[in-house]
């Protein structure tokens, strides 16, 4: 399996990739601090699943979200984001993503969306 | 314009209202660094941009990192983080960051998670809808504080001012929530809905 941790903040990513790491072990990681480098890592190395934050310079995870369903309609994306209101929720969902959480995602957190998608 | 200032009940159904959101942002923040946080009973007052700006000189210390993040819709605004140098050195030391970049980006990510943690779940409350636009940073000395475009661009502000502490790792930062004018008469109006909602 590959991953795919985007979020600008390198502190936001560190948080997310060390507990992804706890249950994948030493699987493919790649790492984007924007959406427009998200999209071409998901055209480029097909990332299995996707943990994308919302709020983000260049292009932010709405817009990335829905260039990468187009270019993987059964990509898993896991929107992690501080922003969890109704309508973000309902718009990332309606454009393909299978899971919207709060961040921050400890190892407990992490397990329970593994096994959701 | 008159200035506009809210009624005891309308503090009161703010202050209810904001504790919640509070006590979901110290969850939020404390699981994110890690560590055992509380946040002070915010304190909300309306008040002109020039007392705002006096009030800031009487944080303590010389120098902070300053970071804000703007919001809007019906409810518009912006929060204003302040970080003492000191307490920005022990969030390094805490989170063994390794440059004054990564400080930065700590800081704008915890302005980020606390802005929108607290304001999504105000937002909640008064059910509405906010949007969030990119934090920004920068190290301000106290005495040009006042030139920073946020505070050009208010008249009158409401003020929810409450001070984020970390007592093991000696961190203190305080938040500032602000709303545009415009958004202070929405805010009494959707305080007094809930207000009747109650009666």
């Amino acid at each position: 399996m590959k991953y795919l941790v985007t979020d600008d903040s390198k502190l936001a990513r560190l948080t997310l990739l060390k507990s992804l790491k706890v249950h994948v072990g030493d699987a493919e990681i790649f790492q984007a601090e924007n959406g427009a480098i998200a999209v071409d890592i998901v055209k480029n190395e097909k990332p299995d699943i996707v943990f994308l934050d919302l709020t983000m310079p260049v292009m932010d995870g709405y817009e990335a979200l829905d260039k990468m369903m187009e270019i993987n309609k059964n990509l898993k994306v896991v929107v992690v984001s501080a922003d969890i209101q109704e309508k973000a929720r309902e718009r990332v969902i309606n454009s393909g993503a299978q899971l919207h959480v709060q961040k921050p995602i400890n190892a407990d957190k992490m397990l329970e969306i593994l096994e959701i998608i | 314009m008159n200035p506009i200032t809210l009624t005891e009940d309308e503090k009161d159904v703010l202050q209810e209202l904001m504790n919640v959101a509070y006590g979901n942002a110290t969850a939020v923040v404390a699981e994110m660094l890690d560590a055992f946080a509380t946040l002070s009973i915010p304190n909300i007052k309306v008040m002109e941009t020039s007392a705002l700006l006096e009030e800031f000189q009487s944080l303590k210390g010389s120098s902070y990192f300053f970071s804000t993040q703007a919001f809007v819709g019906e409810f518009s605004g912006e929060s204003a983080f302040f970080i003492d140098n000191e307490s920005a050195q022990n969030l390094s030391t805490h989170l063994e960051l390794e440059s004054e970049d990564d400080l930065d980006d700590a800081i704008l990510e915890l302005t980020n998670v606390l802005t929108s943690s607290l304001t999504t779940r105000l937002a909640q409350e008064m059910d509405t809808e906010v949007r969030f636009s990119l934090p920004s940073i920068s190290k301000v000395p106290l005495g040009e504080i006042a030139n920073n475009q946020t505070f050009k661009e208010y008249s009158q502000v409401i003020v929810i001012d409450t001070q984020l502490i970390f007592e093991d790792q000696k961190i203190n930062g305080e938040i500032f929530i602000l709303t545009k004018d415009g958004s202070i008469e929405w805010l009494k109006n959707r305080l007094n809905i809930i207000l009747e909602a109650l009666m």
